[in-house]
């Protein structure tokens, strides 16, 4: 809902902003997730190359696919892994000019090569980060995230005192994971077994279902536990330091967010400067300073994560690398399915 | 008249591309699948099948008609007083009133429910004050009570409105000649101004359970994902699952029961005023 209103409002300035210029200036359009921009970005990137960016914000990867598919026209987008995976087996996006992208080589390794787009031809990673843990320190020891993972959200001792994230994709990857099965996996038995475990959740603990209200409310202490992105966690432990972030050894979710070019981009040569610009290690800095999400930048990560870095003490902010963790793929049954059941998981609450 | 006849064409036009045909869109999604790639759509009854034959729709169905229920009566009953004092106010108060009541519709509707979040909180207004004198906290975020609160709070000024603008209309020598042939008050009231109002009272009914039954926004700020109205289906086939034909189905089946209340409020209005 807070996304709605900034993306509301930001719409109404980019059209109040159109109406104000008088001479013609080059138009770069942006889709990408709310609050995902460093402050100064935007206007650093029209003073440096007199032009105009129009921003447009979406709430849901599905929700900016509905879009694209409808024939809206953007430059650049910032989708997740496995919806660049479909894009690019609809032969949605363009190749990247890769003579204009000379900032390549400030990827850190991590975020190189990833299995959706091997050789990065088309696209480059922006942020990135996992699904975990936000915990209370005073009310959750340690030990008992440690011995149970996310079955601690089926423990009797933390009734009433949780949230889950309300999204289909990583409420049943948090079962599977749990059961120790791939979160990709196609095995209806598997899924049926995932689904009673999320069923049995609902009963034994009572989760309330939030998406971006788990911030705020995380931050002001109101229950113990919570599903978060690994972004939204840093945000929170920079404000609450009480709160702790925990990746469980079940594995769990890693996903990158990354800028894409789409073949109908009207101005595809801005589209690539703006995604050079982006890797500048200034403009990486504002943006992870800002939002809080990781970095893709190897200088900024090695600056943030120092001693005397921004987040040297946020254990949320640097990804781990464990072979247990996962990215999800683009596969349109699955997603139905999931979609299907968590509708009936979340409504029998 | 018949000159300006022509003069609605382009309102024609305009209602035929911007109500009617999504609404034809809709009932077509709702009678289809998705066919192969020869016969991109076949006929079929399956979505509503799906919807009947699902124990946990027809709770969902259920919960929403008694949320708007109680959201509607709430209004009527919190309304009423309100309306009727407005009607009895001098002009110049009368203005300031109905500016008064309409002013929170200015804000948009999102805003106005954040605000209940802050004030229904656990560590909110209301139950920090209730902490003062050693009560609570009360837990009435993600609760169906904060649901109805909001619900009453964003719809109730479609009641006073409703009410007030019939009983404006009332001739105030009925109540005198009520007076004159002895009724008491309590009763000039119950045997003229109710039923005077009462096309007010059925539009009001209707202004406020139509929103209220399809409501989605509010229902998952305040009442958490979990606490699913129709709405929050209907939203979650189209964004989410990405299933429209079925989302299609629900919100027509959800068109047809509104159409039916609509009917027999209609029906209760008419022999209402042919009894008077």
């Amino acid at each position: 809902m807070k996304k709605a209103i900034v993306m509301v409002s930001l719409v109404v300035i980019a059209m109040l902003a159109m109406t104000g210029c008088g001479k013609k200036k080059e138009k770069l359009k942006l889709f990408l997730p709310g609050e995902y921009l460093g402050e100064n970005v935007i206007a650093d990137f029209e003073k440096e190359y007199n032009c105009q960016v129009i921003i447009e914000n979406f709430d849901s990867n599905e929700s900016m696919y509905t879009k694209l598919q409808a024939g809206d026209k953007y430059d650049v987008l910032i989708p997740s892994d496995y919806t660049i995976e479909r894009l690019l087996k609809e032969n949605y996006l363009q190749k990247l000019d890769k003579d204009a992208i000379t900032n390549m080589g400030n990827l850190a390794d991590q975020v190189k090569n990833l299995s959706f787009d091997p050789d990065n031809d088309y696209s480059i990673p922006y942020f990135w980060g996992t699904v975990g843990i936000i915990y209370n320190k005073k009310n959750v020891p340690l030990s008992d995230l440690e011995a149970e993972g996310f079955a601690i959200f089926k423990n009797p001792k933390y009734k009433d005192r949780v949230y889950m994230y309300d999204s289909a994709r990583d409420g049943f990857m948090i079962a599977l994971k749990t059961l120790g099965y791939s979160c990709n996996t196609e095995d209806d038995a598997e899924i049926e077994e995932a689904y009673n475990w999320l069923i049995e959740m609902n009963k034994t603990t009572k989760p309330v279902y939030v998406t971006d209200e788990v911030i705020d409310n995380m931050k002001a202490e109101r229950m113990d536990l919570a599903i978060v992105y690994s972004g939204d966690a840093v945000d929170i432990i920079s404000e609450n330091p009480n709160m702790g972030y925990y990746t469980p050894a079940c594995g769990t979710n890693v996903w990158y967010d990354s800028m894409v070019i789409p073949k109908n981009a009207e101005n595809p040569e801005l589209a690539n400067k703006f995604i050079n610009f982006m890797l500048n290690y200034d403009q990486c800095m504002d943006g992870t300073e800002t939002v809080g999400y990781t970095s893709p930048n190897k200088d900024v990560l090695a600056k943030v994560t120092a001693a005397d870095g921004e987040y040297a003490d946020n254990e949320a902010y640097l990804p781990r690398t464990y072979e247990k963790d996962e990215i999800f793929h683009d596969n349109e049954n699955l997603r139905k399915k999931l979609g299907e059941l968590w509708i009936k998981v979340v409504a029998t609450n | 008249m018949k000159q300006f006849r022509r003069m609605t064409y382009p309102y024609i036009v305009w209602a035929l591309i911007l109500i009617v045909a999504p609404m034809l869109l809709i009932v077509l999604y709702a009678f289809t699948t998705k066919g192969n790639d020869v016969v991109t759509t076949r006929f079929t009854l399956h979505n509503f099948a799906r919807f009947f034959s699902d124990s946990l729709f027809l709770k969902v169905l259920l919960r929403s008609l008694k949320v708007a229920a109680i959201t509607t009566i709430a209004c009527l009953l919190l309304g009423y007083y309100p309306a009727y004092y407005i009607a009895k106010c001098s002009e110049t108060f009368k203005m300031r009133w109905v500016l008064i009541i309409t002013f929170p519709t200015w804000i948009n509707m999102l805003v106005r429910t954040y605000a209940w979040i802050g004030i229904l909180q656990d560590d909110g207004i209301i139950n920090t004050v209730l902490g003062w004198i050693g009560i609570g906290p009360i837990q009435m975020m993600y609760t169906e009570f904060a649901v109805i609160v909001g619900m009453v709070y964003n719809f109730i000024p479609f009641m006073i409105l409703q009410i007030y603008t019939s009983l404006t209309k009332m001739d105030g020598s009925l109540l005198e000649a009520a007076n004159d042939l002895g009724a008491n008050k309590f009763q000039s009231f119950l045997r003229v101004t109710l039923p005077l109002s009462l096309p007010g009272i059925i539009s009001g009914i209707t202004l406020v359970f139509l929103p209220a039954v399809s409501s989605f926004c509010i229902p998952s700020m305040l009442g958490g994902g979990q606490y699913m109205l129709v709405g929050n289906v209907i939203e979650n086939y189209f964004l989410h699952s990405g299933d429209w034909n079925f989302g299609s189905a629900i919100s027509m089946i959800m068109a047809i029961i509104i159409i039916v209340s609509m009917y027999i409020t209609k029906k209760v209005d008419v022999t209402e005023k042919k009894e008077a």
